[in-house]
């Protein structure tokens, strides 16, 4: 799919913009604290209802403004869609090709978004939280039926905690929290394996473009084998109930990520880890061309920075042909699109659009 | 609030508390009460004070009534042998809209929830079990909501239910006249987990 026209107003410090990008790869350039990185936030939060470097709506408000407007329009395999998003006083009005909505669910699938921004290198660096969360989303996006089953799954655990905290928990009353909890939880590890498994593969691909010769390994590590919840759940049920919480399900799963046969984690260097959280997400919006056949939106923020020309070069290479991108950089002099990669340049200063 | 009156603050409460009234429409119900004659506002609160004192609880069904048993309780046509158990009185409402169910109710007034403190001494689950003692119970349906809470609710009686009652739970799935295009996701699910076989 293709953003073919971005609009905005008062979101973050950019003023109003209005954008016609290229078919393919879109560079913003720009001095640093110029509203580049804010550009595909707003571009983000059009298509998702969510940003990735804030959960508070209000700070994406401009300070004097008090509101902020974001439209994208997007053409897609069959047709057109627009999306607009109206924020003030702390309400948030959605359209979609110009009718209301009530929930904002029925955004999700609409137009597929993949960023890559540099707080992505802690999806290989901090502890798992993140890793579930990248899941979380990818997944909900492509499988609204995964989504229904990790809402109910939270809630049961909300459930069963409180349970829990009881100076004496009713084994009776947990013992129907556990059966919801683990029906819920063997579609999340089902649908987490298949994912990955999926994802394992595209991952690697995409690292062995970026960092040409290296190895990316990438794994489910579910905190309990699938078909074995419910049995785990007895199992634990006396430490659950000294713990006063639900030690063990697949809020606590991980996704084991290894460079050259190491845990990248703890092993890989700066410039190794940035490369394999680069690679997921290529490998994201890889898995959901297949599933979808429309490649989504590719945002990449920063990723050019720190880059010698071969190792760009190998960046672009590993951008599908015919996805639509928008890298922002700063660099004026290394940041050119290769040969034969159909390329537009946007200038962005002091939160508007420059003529470049 | 333009007025600042601790009175007209525990009415907009008051309101607040009532199913599906926001902040603004509170403020709306309270201060047209207000400007409406005296007799307006007097004939409401008699009406509620009246309503409240003619209804009870139905002694075999805990259902809302203002005769004791309630018409379906003493209806000699409706099988007394077949129990629904719905959360809420809107629910069995709703199930005589349909106007095909012949058998009675019985009212629980929610569903388990520990979030919100309620257990089963919370809910009309004793009356409900005193009802199956009885052996005049054969089944019971597990009409409670298609959440998380209804379904440990429902899960909860059929563990509970004493031997030689059956215990069934209604079916959830695809709307009637609805197109599967127009099914929510986890509805679809639930109807692809509950599917019947058919030859
Ligand atoms: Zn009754």
């Amino acid at each position: 799919m293709h953003l073919t026209r971005f609009h905005c107003r008062s979101f973050r410090c950019l003023r109003e913009i209005d954008l016609h990008p290229g078919p393919e790869i879109n560079l913003i350039r720009g001095r640093n604290a110029q509203g580049k990185t804010s550009l595909l936030e707003a571009i983000l939060f059009a298509a998702t209802s969510k940003s990735h470097r804030t959960t508070l709506e209000t700070e994406l408000a401009n300070s004097g403004a008090g509101e902020f407007h974001v439209r994208i329009e997007v053409q897609r395999a069959e047709r057109e869609v627009v999306l607009e998003t109206h924020w003030w006083k702390g309400q948030k009005r959605v359209k979609i090709n110009g009718v209301a909505q009530k929930r904002l669910s029925d955004m999700l699938g609409k137009v597929s978004v993949v960023l890559f921004a540099p707080e992505d290198i802690a999806l290989i660096k901090s502890g798992s939280a993140l890793r579930r969360r990248f899941l979380d989303m990818a997944l909900s996006q492509l499988e609204p039926a995964y989504l229904a089953a990790l809402q109910q799954y939270r809630q049961v655990l909300r459930q069963r905690n409180e349970l829990l905290r009881a100076p004496r928990p009713d084994p009776g009353l947990l013992d129907v929290w556990d059966v919801q909890l683990a029906r819920e939880g063997e579609v999340l590890i089902e649908r987490r394996a298949a994912f990955i498994d999926e994802l394992a593969a595209l991952a690697s691909q995409a690292y062995g473009k970026i960092a040409a010769g290296e190895l990316l390994a990438v794994a489910y590590a579910p905190d309990c084998p699938a078909g074995g919840l419910a049995e785990l759940l007895r199992a634990k049920r006396e430490g659950d109930i000294r713990r006063k919480m639900t030690v063990h399900g697949p809020h606590r799963d991980d996704i084991e990520i290894a460079v050259a046969g190491t845990p990248a984690r703890s092993h890989a260097s700066q410039g190794q880890q940035k490369s394999a959280a680069l690679a997921l997400r290529l490998a994201e919006m890889d898995l959901a061309h297949r599933r979808t056949g429309e490649l989504p939106i590719l945002l990449l923020d920063e990723v050019l920075a720190e880059l010698d020309a071969r190792r760009a070069a190998q960046l672009f290479d590993a951008i599908p042909v015919g996805a639509q991108c928008f890298i922002t950089t700063t660099d004026l002099a290394r940041a050119v699109a290769p040969e034969g990669r159909p390329a537009v340049e946007f200038v962005i200063e002091a939160g508007a659009l420059a003529q470049s | 609030m333009l007025l600042n009156s601790p009175a007209v603050e525990r009415l907009i409460e008051a309101f607040r508390r009532l199913p599906g009234v926001g902040k603004r429409t509170a403020e709306r119900y309270a201060l047209h009460l207000l400007s409406a004659p005296t007799e307006d506002a007097a004939a409401l609160s008699e009406a509620v004070r009246r309503a409240r004192e003619a209804i009870r609880k139905c002694s075999i069904c805990r259902n809302l009534t203002e005769s004791d048993p309630c018409a379906i309780c003493s209806d000699a046509r409706r099988d007394q042998g077949l129990v629904c158990v719905v959360e809420q009185p809107s629910g069995a409402m709703a199930i005589e809209r349909g106007g095909t169910y012949r058998g009675v109710y019985h009212v629980l007034h929610g569903a388990l929830n520990p979030l919100e403190g309620v257990g089963p001494d919370e809910l009309e689950m004793d009356a409900l079990f005193r009802r199956l003692k009885s052996g005049r119970v054969s089944e019971i349906i597990a009409a409670t909501n298609a959440t998380a809470e209804g379904e440990a609710t429902a899960l909860y009686l059929a563990r509970q239910a004493q031997p030689g009652v059956k215990v069934t739970r209604i079916a959830h799935g695809v709307p009637m006249g609805g197109g599967l295009e127009y099914t929510d996701e986890g509805t679809l699910a639930h109807a692809l987990d509950g599917r019947r076989q058919m030859s």
